[in-house]
């Protein structure tokens, strides 16, 4: 008994040593840090719904119409249009530029100059369109939908890029943010190259924070108008925000990217740009395969100028790939089309997937182990990411004689990945935007 | 009864007619007095206007001679008949459209003594044909005879010129408010020896139309925010010329008429907006001329007694060029910036030429069974050419398209219990032949879809009846099965605000009118009369003019299916040819009928109200006539009118908060006039003030009309 009190005791001591050892042998511990706070903010859902069509790219005469919502999870009452919302047909554009609060576009009524707004819903929920600001062109004229734009000096000034004279010419004009006066405009140093005879209408215009740089991305075609993505060259211009002059101007090789995925209303309503947190940059183009024009996710590292050749982040692709949206962790979410169900605007042929970043596999967001539907809108956004969520709206389902399905706004977990159903839109509209204003 | 008959005709002619002050006397030759004078005006219009109310037909009748000494345009007449709805562009010259009984744009067809007024030349309209030349306007209300080889679906303005049988010279000059001026001349010389009848009409119009525009936005003073203020139209010029000369003989053993002619026209009009009045242009013109050589003929009892036989050729060389050659960015004060595209397309500067020969065939044969019997063969071959090419725009592809119509109608008419019923019938059959060259817009006009050359086959028919109870109570009833073929502007585009859309096709409906008629003798003078209509109109495929994106452009685009229905009505009450009131109403529910959208969803608009349109409107109008004042023979009648449009909303009535929804604000436009005629109708003076309590209005897309006009004309009948 002796015996084993001893070797009991010799066993403590040496576990007691080795442990003292142990942690002599390490740092010391830091202060745990506290994890980080997220609050979320507030927002307003928008959501923009059309009637007979779906009106994205302004295709639309049936009337375009839009509700503002502060909560769009399943237990708020089904957003209705009858009587309600903003009739807003005559006036604005559903393609708009947003931020904050505000709306900024050139407005449909034509009014030649550029407006600022929001929308206010009074005490009883009805909601109205205020305007902040409503200047006249300078020098350099912009129509409804026509323009692509970035943000720059912390988003104190609003960078607009359009073309001119039958899209032969790349015009741009800095407008201050709160009252939108032209601080200053010009034409880019950029000519069509050789054998081309129009820029895409608008291009597509990012800025950068890591290297502080706007990058123009922009066609060159045969003509003006709509051309076979083989037929152009995909050119990235790298410009300086402060004196807007071009620093490189360099084509897009071919077998990398023959368009980007839209060029001819910049991102007014489609997303076609994200970054994630490395700030590497991720642009969603067009390829052709087989004779058809099909999706293609491309990037460009963090620290360089151009595409990454080796990469593509959406390989083996049903169809063109229409939208990306970041949403953390080296995941994007995609927006895009099967060709074999339906090449037409209306076509539900449109659908979601999770794409991995990292090896560019992807799946369609599921709803109870079932994927979301095939939803038509070829032009439509109904898709948004804030406070870790990504809202994703669907339009209402048709199949066969069953009954029609109302659209509806499934909420995405970006951390969890899971997928709860929210708020449903009376039936029979198009759904084609959901935009997160901030409340206040 | 046939006494009464007698006086019932007498007391309507009286008491509508005794407002001709100079047409009056033209039918009469030498001085005559009052008594005769009107005995002649009453069997005259018996024998037109009255006649056509009674018959088998939904048909309403502008008597445009007891009107025109004061009358600007011939769309200010019809402006104010029952079911009738007029919504302009602008001021004088400007686009318009008429709709009769909710059917407009080119649902109703145009014809100038039966044949297509197109072929006058594209620039040639009802607010520009010379007043002074019109002896009435029969408007056809949904149902139209096949005698007309037209393909109408909400029915025909057919307008009857002046056939009087002596010599004649009419001249008349007007100025008026917005620097107009207008001028007609017409006159008739027989020659007494070779029997040989030269008819010359020489018209002008021109006007600035500089009138006031409210609540427009303009720059500040140094241009960095919108002003809102009221300014002057500053590019809205119009100038329309029109001559023509006709040459020919009357009353042979060979022809009751045969007879040629030529007429020239020329309309330049500067574009002031596009289709909203937001967007404003500065530069950009739209210049038509046209030339038409054309050959009538009609006898009756051609190689048989029974055959009556009306044939006419026309060939028309019209073109068009749209000037939009300027990349400026205009605003109201007539400032501008030197921007990016040009102003009517928003694109590329183009000077773009339409050369749209028009072909036009009509025979009409009638053949009469017996005297309460009659078969009528009615051809007509349209073919219209759209050729296209640019001055300006090098890489425009120069194009050649055709658009071909056969029309071939059949109808039996007969009468029946002693002229108590009339009954017609008819089938008509539509060959429509597209041959298409251009590729412009591809995906907007269709181009890419659209076959090279395309023809197809439409078949139509209808019925319409009249029975008389008594004379204070008619009853008619009519249907048809119309096909309207689009007309070359719907598919082809205007080549400048409109764009082509290749692949519309037609609209097809069921028409339906039921109508009651009738008129009461109150004695002492007082005759009151009435009609009320009710219709109904059952498209398929229905145009519909919509605008198109940001540019001011505008498309039509066949829409699955409306049904409008309806009801019109007038009373008028006369006193002895003094005192003329009447008043008229119009209401008319257009429903969206497609069900499903392409996809297969339930389409949200369905049975709503279409939009845009008006579809309540009232007229009411009031005039006192004075004999013998001043001068001989002199009258002095002083008219007012109003017009009432319920407002109505710019899209879907149903969606969206009211408070929100763009809307056309209701009309409540007052015009007075004051004629005075001397020397039976020799002289004529008149002055007419149109908005006179200088409204706002409204009409298309917020296009706002002229505010308060004066207008100053003097007739010269000998």
């Amino acid at each position: 008994m002796k015996e084993m009190k001893r070797i009991l005791l010799i066993l403590t001591v040496a576990m007691v040593s080795m442990m003292s050892m142990a942690v002599s042998c390490r740092e010391p511990e830091p202060e745990p840090e506290p994890e980080p706070v997220v609050v979320d903010k507030d927002y307003n859902f928008d959501l923009f719904v059309c009637a007979v069509k779906h009106g994205g790219m302004s295709k639309n005469k049936n009337g375009t119409y839009v509700r503002s919502v502060p909560d769009v999870t399943a237990d708020q009452p089904m957003v209705e249009f009858t009587g309600k919302g903003i009739d807003i047909t005559e006036d604005y554009t559903l393609e708009s530029i947003t931020r904050g609060k505000y709306y900024y576009q050139v407005p449909q009524r034509a009014t030649g100059g550029f407006v600022k707004f929001h929308i206010e819903r009074n005490a009883a929920g009805e909601e109205s369109i205020v305007e902040d600001a409503e200047v006249p062109f300078k020098n350099n004229v912009y129509s409804a939908r026509k323009y692509t734009h970035a943000w720059i000096n912390d988003s104190t000034t609003l960078v607009i890029v359009g073309t001119a004279d039958k899209a032969t010419k790349i015009i741009w004009s800095k407008l201050n943010e709160s009252n939108l006066a032209v601080q200053s405009e010009g034409t880019f140093d950029i000519s069509l190259p050789t054998g081309y005879n129009a820029f895409s209408t608008t291009g597509l215009l990012t800025y950068r924070k890591s290297d502080g740089k706007l990058y123009y991305f922009y066609l060159a075609k045969p003509a003006a108008g709509l051309s076979d993505a083989a037929t152009s060259v995909t050119y990235i211009a790298v410009i300086d925000p402060a004196t807007m002059k071009v620093e490189s101007n360099t084509a897009v090789p071919a077998e990398i990217m023959e368009e980007t995925a839209g060029s001819a209303y910049g991102e007014l309503m489609q997303n076609m740009i994200m970054y994630d947190e490395a700030d590497n940059m991720y642009v969603a183009g067009l390829q052709t395969i087989d004779g058809k024009e099909m999706g293609i996710l491309r990037r460009i590292p963090v620290g360089q100028k151009s595409f990454d050749p080796s990469w593509n982040g959406f390989p083996n692709p049903e169809g063109k790939l229409l939208t990306v949206q970041y949403l953390g962790n080296g995941k994007a979410l995609s927006y895009s089309r099967d060709e074999t169900l339906g090449t037409k605007i209306d076509s539900k042929s449109h659908f979601y997937s999770i794409v991995s970043l990292s090896n560019g596999a992807r799946e369609r967001v599921k709803f109870n182990g079932k994927d979301l539907q095939y939803c038509g809108g070829r032009f439509s956004q109904r898709s948004t990411v804030v406070n870790g969520k990504a809202y994703i709206g669907v339009g209402g389902e048709v199949e066969g004689a069953a009954e029609e399905t109302n659209p509806t706004i499934y909420i995405y977990d970006c951390k969890t990945g899971v997928v709860e159903k929210g708020v449903e839109l009376s039936k029979g509209f198009c759904f084609d935007i959901i935009r997160a204003m901030d409340a206040e | 009864m046939k006494f009464r008959q007698i006086v019932f005709v007498l007391l309507c002619a009286l008491l509508r007619i005794v407002p001709l002050f100079a047409q009056d006397s033209l039918v009469v030759k030498g001085k005559l007095n009052d008594t005769l004078m009107l005995s002649n005006a009453t069997v005259t219009a018996r024998s037109q206007e009255q006649q056509l109310r009674e018959g088998a037909y939904a048909v309403g009748a502008v008597n445009i001679r007891i009107q025109a000494a004061t009358l600007q345009t011939l769309t200010q007449a019809i402006d104010r008949s029952s079911g009738i709805r007029i919504r302009e562009e602008g001021g004088v010259g400007s686009d318009f459209d008429l709709s009769i009984n909710g059917m407009g744009g080119n649902s109703v067809r145009y014809f100038l003594d039966g044949m297509p007024l197109d072929a006058k030349g594209s620039g040639i309209t009802l607010s520009n044909l010379p007043v002074n030349l019109i002896e009435r306007v029969e408007i056809y209300k949904g149902v139209i005879p096949a005698s007309f080889g037209s393909d109408a679906l909400g029915g025909a303005i057919n307008i009857i010129t002046n056939r009087q049988h002596r010599n004649y010279l009419d001249f008349s000059y007007g100025i008026g408010s917005f620097h107009t001026h207008k001028a007609d001349f017409s006159a008739r010389f027989t020659g007494r020896r070779t029997g040989l009848t030269i008819k010359p009409v020489i018209s002008a119009s021109y006007s600035k139309n500089d009138y006031l525009m409210h609540d427009v936005k303009v720059r500040n003073a140094d241009r960095t925010a919108f002003i809102v203020t009221d300014l002057p139209r500053f590019h809205d010029d119009y100038l329309s010329l029109f001559a023509q000369l006709e040459a020919g003989v009357s009353d042979r053993s060979w022809a009751d008429d045969f007879y040629l002619s030529a007429s020239v026209s020329k309309v330049d009009k500067e574009l002031q907006t596009g289709a909203t009045q937001s967007y404003v242009i500065g530069m950009a013109e739209r210049n038509t001329k046209a030339l038409n050589l054309s050959a009538r003929y009609a006898k009756k009892g051609f190689l048989t007694d029974r055959l009556d036989v009306n044939a006419t050729v026309s060939q028309t060389w019209d073109h068009t060029q749209t000037i939009d050659t300027t990349y400026r960015r205009y605003y109201w004060d007539g400032t501008y910036i030197e921007g990016s595209y040009s102003e009517i397309r928003h694109r590329g500067k183009t000077l773009r030429n339409y050369r749209r020969p028009m072909t036009l065939v009509r025979g009409n044969f009638d053949y009469h069974l017996s005297e309460a019997h009659q078969l009528t063969l009615n051809y007509l071959l349209n073919r219209t050419g759209n050729r296209q090419d640019d001055a300006w725009d090098a890489d425009y592809v120069p194009t050649d398209d055709a658009l071909t119509k056969h029309i071939i109608g059949l109808s039996y008419n007969q009468v029946l219990f002693g002229g108590k019923m009339d009954n017609a019938f008819f089938v008509k059959d539509y060959i429509n032949h597209l041959e298409v060259g251009q590729s412009e817009f591809a995906s907007t006009s269709g181009a890419a879809t659209a076959e090279a050359s395309s023809t197809r086959n439409y078949l139509g028919y209808g019925v319409g009846s009249r029975f008389a109870i008594s004379d204070p109570l008619a009853i008619k009833a009519s249907y048809e099965h119309s096909v309207r073929l689009p007309v070359s502007r719907e598919v082809l585009g205007n080549g400048s605000t409109i764009y082509p859309n290749l692949i519309l096709t037609p609209e097809i409906s069921e028409n339906f009118n039921l109508g009651f008629f009738g008129s009461w003798d109150l004695g002492g003078g007082h005759v009151l009369s009435y009609e009320a209509n009710g219709f109904a109109r059952l498209v398929d495929n229905y145009i519909q003019a919509t605008v198109s994106e940001t540019e001011g452009m505008m498309q039509y685009v066949n829409v699955a299916a409306v049904h409008i229905k309806g009801v019109d009505g007038e009373i008028r009450y006369d006193w002895a040819g003094k005192l003329h009131l009447a008043v008229n109403a119009s209401y008319d529910d257009c429903r969206d009928q497609r069900e499903f959208n392409q996809d297969g969803s339930r389409s949200i608009t369905y049975r709503n109200r279409t939009p845009n349109r008006p579809w309540t409107f009232s007229n009411a109008e009031a005039s006192y006539t004075f004999h013998q004042v001043g001068l001989p023979d002199s009258r002095l009648r002083l008219t007012a009118d109003y017009q009432w449009v319920h407002w109505f909303f710019v899209t879907w009535e149903a969606f969206g908060s009211a408070s929100t929804k763009s809307r056309i604000p209701t009309q409540h436009i007052v015009n007075a006039s004051l004629l005075y005629s001397w020397q039976g109708g020799r002289y004529n003076l008149s002055l007419e003030c149109t908005n006179l309590l200088d409204a706002l209005a409204y009409d298309n897309y917020m296009l706002q009309k002229p505010g308060r006009a004066f207008f100053l004309k003097f007739r010269l009948f000998l």
